[in-house]
């Protein structure tokens, strides 16, 4: 288990992580959510030494991260970088061998990686020579080569198109299953709520939140209601005061619904109105929880 | 995994990458041109240029006609000139207009080969095989030279040269190598299972062990080139030379290849690449003009002794002094044993520089903020 406990960095007076604290389990996926700027880039690269905290601890299995740890991390950098001009095969097959395999295990490592990422064709090609979505594949598994215990990705999405996100998607849930620790971070909250387990949503260098998506979206205060009441044009929100609309469209309404709501209360006004079609109470989407929280 | 697997497997991708690149094929093809040529260029030159041979006295009736027969079967024009006496003779031969001299007593002795020092051989082989029966003609310089003189002056020149460029290209090859790293952003997934020091080490290594192969090359083929077409014949001292030429390469490319390196991680593109390396270049090149200006000159002069004693001069100024014969043992352990020092140091404060620096994103660095910057310092 990854345990990172009162992480804190600063540039200058630029303060790019402040006590910040959350774990990653073996066999789940963690969403690393955060506005830019707020400090995931830095977390990543505290862990694999790239950059020293001021203050706190980072353990992988309960022990310090040493270097021998660190080889069996995987790392997806956000901004993307391999060697231009060395061939597909032989630059898997060199990132193998730098995370402790011998020659041969870490050329089979580097066939078996570009068969999982679909480029078996393209081994004997420079990097340069493929296109940037099959350079991102090249650079995942450039990640995943050796096999990695925790695997870390900086924005591993952006820029891939529908197909490549569904490939990056099975690859990441199949390391997963398999037991690996993933941690990546995006913007595409869709796809986390539809990928994590986990988040941990960190803003300004400090964690805002962090656990289960759905114990996060249970245990918010904010809930939708949706309510269509037949013929009424939403005249009945009048003996509602509690409920803040959010978008009011003919019949329609999308309100937001205070804590401790007496739901039966607010049917029995929308029923004597006219014909109820709509009643739905819900949690907040991980987007509305992300935003509520940085915001 | 051992810190020495991990270098080796740096130095091995940059011998592999870099050795089977066009890049390295089309430098160790031109550097050896520019051997060959070197080789080749005198020779053409030396038998170009029309010889003068002066006569004092009298010569057998035929020996003029014998003299431009046998000079026209080996492509050489030879201007024959009647001189009055010895003394216009050597005073011509001094000054120039005259390459060798012909003294024919009037007693009827044997004649007297006359030249102002010895270097072509040819035209002497003319005038003997001119006249018939062939006579034993005695060889007279007038400012006699130590034989391997001339060789060690042109083994001391073309070396220095050799080395500069050797030296120079390698070392821009690291520095663009580190900045191409940088650029390329693959620096982060490296340095996520590597000290920056080790990387720095890998590269300069492998990189130098190509260098290694290139001035190898360069000279075995020189040599071979140039004992095979009897251009020279070796000093005795050759080996000695040859082996000198190599360890100050080694010890003068780890020096300014590291401090290139340092450099390069300070650029953040290729572009500002030559920039960062200019104080670098400067000083290379500073170094390489007083090796062939001034210590070529004078090497046994206070100015050559003192610069064989700083790191950034020393790589050139040593192997061309002991190439002369002008060095001391002693003042060679000496210079070497400072060189490995001080690449040591360099190596010390710039790994931090380059650690500092090398995973920095943006404009370039200052060296005070890469030493600041540096993570595992």
């Amino acid at each position: 288990m990854l345990d990172i406990t009162d992480l804190s960095k600063a540039y200058g007076a630029v303060i790019a992580l402040d006590a910040a604290t959350f774990s990653a389990q073996p066999g789940r996926i963690v969403g690393f959510l955060g506005p830019n700027g707020a400090g995931k880039t830095t977390t990543m690269r505290c862990i694999f030494g790239l950059a020293t905290p001021d203050r706190g601890s980072i353990t992988w299995g309960g022990k310090p991260i040493d270097r021998d740890a660190r080889l069996r991390f995987g790392y997806m950098p956000e901004q993307r970088g391999l060697y231009p001009r060395m061939k597909v095969a032989e630059q898997l097959a060199y990132f193998a061998e730098l995370h402790g395999l011998d020659g041969p295990a870490a050329r089979s490592a580097a066939t078996r990686w570009l068969d999982g990422v679909g480029l078996s064709d393209r081994a004997g090609s420079k990097l340069e020579t493929l296109s940037h979505g099959n350079q991102q594949r090249v650079q995942l598994g450039a990640a995943l080569v050796h096999d990695p215990e925790l695997v870390i990705l900086d924005e591993p999405f952006s820029g891939l198109d529908p197909l490549g996100i569904e490939t990056m998607s099975s690859i990441l849930r199949a390391r997963a299953a398999e037991g690996v620790a993933v941690v990546f971070s995006s913007h595409q909250l869709d796809l986390v709520e539809d990928i994590c387990e986990d988040v941990v949503i960190v803003n300004r260098g400090r964690i805002a939140a962090a656990g289960p998506i759905d114990e996060l979206r249970a245990a918010s205060n904010r809930r939708h209601l949706e309510v269509e009441v037949v013929a009424n044009e939403n005249r009945w929100l009048e003996e509602c005061p509690q409920l803040v609309v959010e978008e009011a469209r003919g019949d329609f309404a999308r309100l937001v619904a205070p804590a401790g709501i007496d739901l039966a209360a607010v049917l029995a006004v929308a029923s004597s109105a006219g014909e109820v079609r709509r009643f739905a109470y819900q949690p907040p989407t991980l987007s509305e929880l992300f935003l509520e929280i940085v915001r | 995994m051992t810190r020495f697997r991990t270098v080796s497997l740096v130095t091995r991708r940059e011998l592999l990458e870099r050795g089977r690149s066009r890049a390295f094929l089309v430098s160790l093809v031109i550097s050896i041109a520019i051997v060959v040529g070197a080789v080749f260029l005198p020779a053409l030159i030396g038998q170009t240029k029309p010889q003068h041979l002066g006569i004092v006295g009298t010569a057998p009736s035929d020996f003029a006609d014998n003299v431009q027969k046998v000079a026209q079967s080996v492509d050489l024009t030879v201007i024959v000139d009647a001189v009055p006496d010895t003394a216009t003779a050597e005073t011509r031969l001094k000054d120039g207009s005259l390459d060798a001299a012909l003294v024919i007593p009037t007693d009827g002795s044997g004649p007297t080969y006359v030249v102002k020092s010895r270097d072509n051989s040819l035209l002497q082989q003319i005038v003997v095989g001119s006249f018939k029966p062939q006579p034993q003609i005695p060889l007279h310089e007038l400012e006699p030279s130590d034989p391997g003189r001339d060789t060690a002056f042109v083994f001391a020149n073309v070396g220095v040269i050799l080395l500069f460029i050797a030296i120079f290209t390698f070392g821009t090859w690291v520095l663009t190598g580190v900045v191409e790293e940088k650029q390329s952003r693959v620096v982060e997934v490296v340095l996520a299972t590597m000290d920056p020091r080790d990387l720095l080490i890998g590269k300069v290594l492998g990189i130098g062990l190509l260098g290694i192969v290139q001035l190898t090359a360069m000279v075995g083929v020189g040599l071979g080139l140039g004992i095979a077409l009897g251009r020279f014949t070796l000093p005795a001292s050759t080996p000695g030379a040859v082996t000198m030429l190599l360890l100050w390469f080694v010890l003068g490319y780890a020096f300014y290849a590291t401090a290139l390196a340092v450099l390069g991680a300070l650029a953040s593109r290729m572009e500002e690449a030559s920039n960062a390396a200019s104080p670098v270049s400067i000083l290379a090149t500073v170094a390489y003009l007083f090796a062939l200006i001034v210590a070529l000159n004078d090497p046994s002069g206070t100015a050559a002794r003192i610069a064989s004693f700083i790191p950034p001069v020393a790589p050139m100024v040593v192997p061309l002094r002991a190439a002369l014969g002008a060095i001391e043992p002693w003042e060679i352990v000496l210079s070497a044993t400072i060189m490995v020092i001080s690449i040591w140091g360099l190596f010390v404060v710039g790994g931090r520089v380059y650690s500092g620096a090398v995973l920095q994103t943006g404009a370039r660095m200052r060296l005070r903020d890469a030493w600041r910057a540096s993570v595992r310092g």
